[in-house]
């Protein structure tokens, strides 16, 4: 094989070299390490995807949605409903709601109601999801992310001197094929990634160490999510044996020792899906906003917003991008979506601007290991969609409508 | 206590010289257990150090996973749990790493508590305001999916201000490995039939030991003191009756015909000093189904504990989701 890519004297240093030319030395190894029989291939996300299809329920509680959006955003953003607001309660208001039931005039507020729909729906998308195995503790549980999730965000996206963003998105992005290659779930994926951003504040690592970094967070995520491991000595080959199995292990204790074996995180695809449920997102939306989701792990700057926020922003975009033709029910959802608060329009604007000249920017070099793996059918070959080409275009759109912005809500 | 004269070179290596050991405050059936001083704040602390048999693959899942359990529960800064404070590990050989857990130290457990308790022992209230303490905590654990397995007043802690604090909660699956490889003498009187009789158990059996400190802490002497696992059943079926045929596990190798066949005393006959609603709740406590035992969630909200008096040191776990939700917005 030839010794080319991370494992070299100078694996991260070497950042001149061409992008596809990194891209070699991986697939070439792939052949040569085949998962062995103990790994047996994750399970596909179909389950994860069905939620997103719609539910049969009765049509009295989708109009009670589209209604009771209406007031939540009147009702809770008074001062700000100016443009955004009104384009989406239009929306809304386009449906045929005037069969809601009548007895809910009589209610002080509509208001009031909307916190319990919106929690009946998390709940019953977290079941489906399943995030949690008991629906008591489900909104607990949304709570509970809402909460921990500030606790995965970074003050700045200041990285050690030696560590550029660029070196960064090189390591990530072989942290990606790995972790396709050992067909580790998507969960192991972004605690792996938080593990080497959190980690990068706490140790001092040599560049020439930064691979082994990568390999041992991507261990330790490993141990934490998945049921099957991989053997240290095949990730020892996964990296050209650059470094020895003992090298491996003094830093999963030096890493362990550093974060203080604090785990705990709230992925951000955790937020996207469940957002998309409440949503009723289609299938190829969802792909779309979870690549886009997935492109934010390579950029330095993302690391700085919370995990909902990405979410929030990944999702806008995807619905930016495909531009599906609403339907009265899709929009009422959505609405319903919004009305959780995940930041402020600028900060999700900011995010779906760096997720849009990601995307386009990958699409035009189509070497991005996110790239080729959101580029499979069943991933329905979302990485490849024209409307990402142009991020100009994009922006333009992103700033002319209402993003996943709406209400504060007081729970 | 033996002051420790040489402190181990791991320990000062591991915990960057910032603990300073003063004394070691028990072998422990896992581990020794330094009681030391945290040089920066001052403050004593309890280190646990904990050997994990380690193969070429690193350190086991079970270890990283419970640690990590063990430090996202501090998240919640639970008043009747206690702190963790730090963690590391070390490495002692190929085969062998040290991880060592600090917490914070407090001076009393529950068995120096009720020793300390004057003559008549403690009041009613003050039984209560301890048992929903330590329910509390419990059921702050079990919802997440946390059991103690080992809960017994000597990792029941009480501050000087009276707050109940469990300890060695968790500790079970990361030491297992290392049980294993030591003959360890483990009390026996707070464990309940389903673990004497080695039969499947979950977080009931938590509850079970709760009943017996419940039932101690009137009596101020443990309620089952057994000699063996089957000495132990047949003290336990002294007091609640041999249960009935369809309630005895299908899946253990200990047969009911080897016990007489007893009928339940009251349980006031134990203990006297518990009233009406105590008993109520020391019964389902001491269930010998654990599917029909009461959960630590439901205990609370047994009328033992529906009074006027207001909970003084405990901070319900309600309380506690209310001010998350107050973060919910960024």
């Amino acid at each position: 094989m030839a010794r080319t890519g991370f494992c070299d004297s100078k694996p991260l240093l070497d950042l001149h070299k061409k992008a596809d030319e990194r891209r070699v030395p991986l697939r070439a190894r792939a052949n040569a390490c085949a998962p062995t029989d103990r790994r047996q291939p994750a399970e596909t996300d179909e389950s994860r995807m069905a939620p997103v299809k719609m539910e049969t329920e009765s049509r009295w509680e989708r109009r009670l949605s589209a209604q009771t959006n209406e007031s939540i955003i009147l009702g809770f953003h008074v001062d700000s409903r100016a443009s955004s607001a009104e384009t989406v309660a239009d929306e809304c208001v386009e449906k045929p709601v005037l069969l809601y039931p009548h007895g809910l005039q009589g209610l002080h507020s509509l208001d009031a109601l909307v916190p319990s729909l919106l929690r009946h729906e998390v709940e019953m998308a977290l079941e489906k999801l399943d995030l949690i195995c008991d629906r008591t503790f489900a909104w607990d549980l949304f709570l509970d992310m809402m909460r921990t999730q500030t606790q995965n965000s970074f003050p700045n996206a200041d990285l050690p001197r030696h560590f550029t963003d660029s070196t960064r998105a090189i390591l990530v992005d072989w942290m990606v094929q790995v972790h396709e290659l050992l067909h580790f779930q998507e969960d192991t994926l972004y605690l792996a990634i938080h593990l080497l951003n959190h980690s990068l504040r706490q140790l001092k690592v040599t560049t020439a160490n930064l691979q082994l970094l990568g390999m041992v967070c991507l261990l330790i995520a490993a141990k934490k999510e998945e049921s099957l491991l991989p053997e240290v000595s095949d990730l020892c080959s996964l990296m050209d044996h650059a470094y020895t199995k003992r090298q491996l292990l003094r830093m999963e204790r030096r890493l362990l020792c550093a974060l203080k074996f604090d785990l705990s995180h709230s992925p951000p695809l955790h937020f996207l899906l469940l957002f998309a449920a409440v949503a009723r997102c289609s299938a190829m939306m969802v792909w779309m906003a979870r690549y886009l989701l997935e492109l934010s792990l390579q950029e330095a700057q993302c690391v700085v917003f919370l995990p909902a926020q990405l979410a929030g922003a990944a999702l806008c975009l995807a619905r930016h991008v495909l531009q599906e033709s609403p339907t009265p029910e899709g929009e009422a959802a959505w609405c319903l979506t919004s009305s959780i608060h995940v930041g402020s329009q600028t900060i999700l604007l900011r995010i779906m601007q760096i997720l849009a000249t990601a995307a386009s920017r990958v699409q035009t070099h189509e070497n991005s290991a996110t790239f080729i793996k959101f580029s499979s059918p069943e991933r329905m070959h979302v990485s490849r969609h024209p409307g990402l080409r142009n991020p100009a275009g994009l922006l333009g759109v992103c700033s002319s409508q209402a993003p996943l912005k709406g209400t504060k809500l007081h729970l | 206590m033996t002051p420790v004269s040489s402190p181990s070179l791991s320990m000062a290596q591991c915990t960057g010289l910032q603990y300073e050991p003063v004394a070691e405050i028990g072998g422990g059936a896992y581990g020794t257990v330094y009681k030391a001083r945290d040089i920066e704040s001052g403050k004593f602390v309890a280190l646990k150090n904990v050997r994990v048999q380690t193969d070429q693959n690193g350190l086991p899942v079970s270890t990283v996973r419970e640690v990590a359990l063990l430090k996202r529960l501090e998240q919640f800064d639970h008043p009747n749990v206690v702190r963790l404070m730090d963690v590391c590990a070390t490495k002692r050989s190929d085969q062998e790493t040290k991880v060592t857990l600090v917490f914070e130290h407090v001076d009393q457990d529950l068995k120096t508590y009720l020793e300390r308790a004057p003559a008549p022992g403690l009041s009613p209230e003050r039984v209560k305001d301890l048992m929903k303490q330590l329910l509390s905590g419990l059921s702050f654990l079990h919802s997440n999916r946390v059991m103690h397995r080992d809960l017994k007043p000597e990792n029941i802690l009480v501050t000087s201000q009276g707050q109940v604090k469990l300890a060695d909660f968790g500790l079970a699956r990361i030491y297992s490995c290392h049980m294993a490889l030591t003959p360890v003498v483990v009390t026996l009187w707070y464990r309940p039939p389903e673990v004497l009789l080695q039969s499947s158990y979950a977080t009931p059996v938590d509850i079970w030991s709760t009943g017996c400190i419940f039932a101690e802490m009137f009596r101020r002497k443990p309620l089952f003191c057994g000699e063996s696992e089957m000495d132990q059943l047949g003290k336990i079926f002294e007091v609640l009756g041999l249960p009935p045929e369809e309630e005895w596990p299908t899946d253990v190798t200990v047969s009911r015909k080897n016990f007489p066949l007893l009928h339940a005393r009251p349980i006031t006959d134990f203990v006297p000093e518990i009233n009406e609603e105590g008993a109520q709740l020391l019964l389902q406590m001491l269930t010998f189904d654990p599917l029909k035992r009461v959960s630590a969630v439901k205990a609370l909200e047994h009328p033992y504990f529906q009074d006027e008096e207001p909970a003084t040191q405990t901070e319900s776990l309600n309380q506690g989701v209310k001010s998350a939700a107050g973060g919910i917005c960024v």
